[in-house]
């Protein structure tokens, strides 16, 4: 655990290991639900074990066989780098249940290998195991036809299509919002771009055959609460955005399974939407004769009506919706920050941009604190759900501090925000500025 | 849909706080940390061990309410995670945790554990932090 010191107050004590099966229980669940015989193994700590552990940590450390993490080197602050099962090392906001940070290196390819695709769980029962002969999704509610589907009748059943799309989580980037709120702090990574593969939503609803008067359609996954008093993670959309298409089930990322914290077997893709709607170890899709409504909708995932989501500190927004599409934004992802340059020499300026679907048209790029602002190169579209990478060539003429900054719009001439605020720090997307050193 | 499995999880919650921390035998004992994708093929059952490697508090007022109520539910890190916020933000926190979120915390509990965020994380209360109502 690595918070740099100025936020801690002593004695923090630092990073305790927790021998891990000391700690760790897997619950085997075969009754979790009796209409697919889906199998839910799920990870929690086991209660009586964490007390006695961290009793006696107040006074004196546990050794550990392994020591999980190491330090991110070389950044402007130290966060620790940790690795999961089927990870490579990804910066640890949190363990349990974790939140893992893409390092904005792995933004240098067009696609976020599966290794590297953050993580992020809100509950904290998730799924550890998942038997493939017993899997089934299971589709019900105001259908005439239930369905229970095995991942290998989605394969071989379904047409399989195939998006690329930006999966960025609501809370993106939350750690730039002034003053400061809370949640998972994170920096620009929690986002990546993937190629999803599966089956469109609509052609199992049609299968199910939808009856007349259908208004929403929700997800559950694998994932459960750790007491029964809190809300399980239930997520909705439209019965009509739910059939457009382009909402699927993936079975596949970058062309191999997911990883299990990244949603194995199957997960929602809803492109151009948060994260928040993405339900990952997708088991439960139920139609729904009214609107749904439940905590993770109702009071949770909400941003102001206004423009962008924003609101004053002073001054909360008393109208509040659930948040839906991306806005516009761009991301450097070089130089590093703690980068040095050399006067005279060429050096590229390299990035990312994204909107909800309307696709990127310009990225301008200032190496003058906003004074003047030239075209960066766009790379060609992927998909209209992809990110675009961009360029600029840029060669330092003299010494000192340079505030380098990126201002991305889009097909209906939307751009970055100047400034922005809200309570719940959501959709992020102030023109990014980036201080370097030429040398 | 919902309700039966809250109450099933539940249910094995309690059978598993029984139990003890015993390992079911068909999963490893070491976590599986290589690199690589998982194959639908290969083998049907597909499992990962979690690791775990969560910070543990300094003694201090409130701690025994902090790991009974908080801790029980998420790792300690979503405390250190945050940069030091203002009284009447950790108060905001933890209310929202105890009403909206379903966190067992009793009235009494709520100063206490309050109390202890503030001497761990904690800064001068400004007069105008922001109330994270919806802060996910």
């Amino acid at each position: 655990m690595h918070i740099p010191s100025k936020d801690l107050a002593p004695p923090y004590l630092g990073g305790l290991i927790l021998n891990q099966d000391s700690c760790l229980d897997v619950r085997n669940n075969p009754g979790a639900d009796s209409t697919t015989g889906n199998v839910r193994k799920v990870a929690f700590m086991n209660r009586r074990r964490f007390f006695q552990v961290a009793g006696a940590a107040g006074a004196a450390l546990m050794a550990s066989p392994r020591r999980m993490t190491s330090v991110l080197a070389a950044s402007s602050s130290t966060r620790e780098l940790v690795r999961f099962p089927e990870k490579t090392e990804m910066i640890l906001l949190t363990d349990r249940p974790p939140q893992l940070e893409t390092p904005i290196h792995y933004f240098r390819q067009d696609l976020t290998p599966n290794e590297a695709f953050f993580v992020r769980w809100h509950l904290e029962g998730i799924p550890t195991s998942v038997d493939l002969r017993t899997f089934r999704l299971n589709i019900s509610g105001h259908v005439r036809q239930p369905l229970q589907l095995s991942v290998d009748e989605m394969r071989s059943q379904f047409e399989p299509i195939s998006i690329v799309a930006v999966n960025q989580c609501s809370g993106n980037s939350r750690s730039f919002f002034e003053p400061r709120v809370p949640g998972g702090q994170w920096k620009h990574g929690a986002v990546g771009n993937a190629k999803w593969s599966g089956v469109p939503l609509k052609s199992i609803l049609d299968r199910a055959q939808v009856k007349s008067g259908a208004v929403d359609v929700s997800f559950n996954g694998l994932d459960a609460p750790p007491l029964p008093s809190v809300s399980d993670f239930v997520k909705a959309l439209s019965i009509d955005h739910a059939r457009d298409g382009e909402v699927m089930i993936a079975y596949a990322m970058n062309d191999h399974a997911l990883p299990m914290v990244n949603g194995f077997p199957i997960r929602l893709i809803v492109p151009g939407w948060y994260g928040t709607y993405w339900v990952k170890a997708l088991s439960d899709i139920t139609v729904l004769p009214q609107a749904f409504s439940n905590f993770w909708t109702d009071k949770a995932y909400r941003i102001p009506s206004g423009p962008n989501g924003t609101e004053s500190p002073k001054n909360l927004a008393k109208d509040t919706i659930p948040i839906n599409r991306f806005n516009v934004r761009s991301i450097f992802v070089r130089p590093d920050p703690d980068e040095t340059l050399r006067r005279g020499m060429p050096t590229e300026i390299e990035g990312i941009a994204f909107d909800a679907g309307h696709g990127i048209r310009r990225v301008e790029v200032s190496t003058d604190g906003g004074a003047t602002w030239a075209d960066a190169r766009l790379d060609p579209e992927i998909g209209k759900y992809s990110w675009r990478r961009w360029r600029a060539a840029w060669t330092p003429r003299s010494r000192g501090q340079y505030r380098l900054m990126a201002r991305a719009t889009n097909a209906i001439g939307e751009t970055q925000s100047k400034e922005q605020w809200n309570r719940s720090g959501f959709m992020w997307n102030v023109i990014q500025q980036v201080d370097v050193r030429v040398q | 849909m919902v309700p039966k499995k809250k109450s099933t999880v539940l249910a094995l919650g309690l059978a598993a706080l029984v139990a003890g921390c015993g390992h079911p035998s068909n999963v490893s004992k070491e976590a599986d940390h290589s690199i690589t994708n998982a194959r639908m093929s290969d083998n049907p059952v597909h499992t990962i061990v979690m690791p775990h490697d969560e910070p543990v508090f300094p003694p201090g007022p409130g701690r025994d309410e902090f790991v009974t109520a908080c801790v029980v539910c998420h790792s300690p890190r979503y405390i250190t995670m945050q940069p030091r916020f203002s009284r009447s933000t950790w108060l905001s926190e933890v209310k929202k945790m105890k009403d909206v979120y379903g966190a067992h915390i009793s009235d009494e509990q709520v100063p206490k554990i309050t109390d202890y965020l503030v001497s761990i994380n904690g800064k001068p209360d400004s007069g105008q932090a922001p109330k994270g109502i919806y802060g996910e």
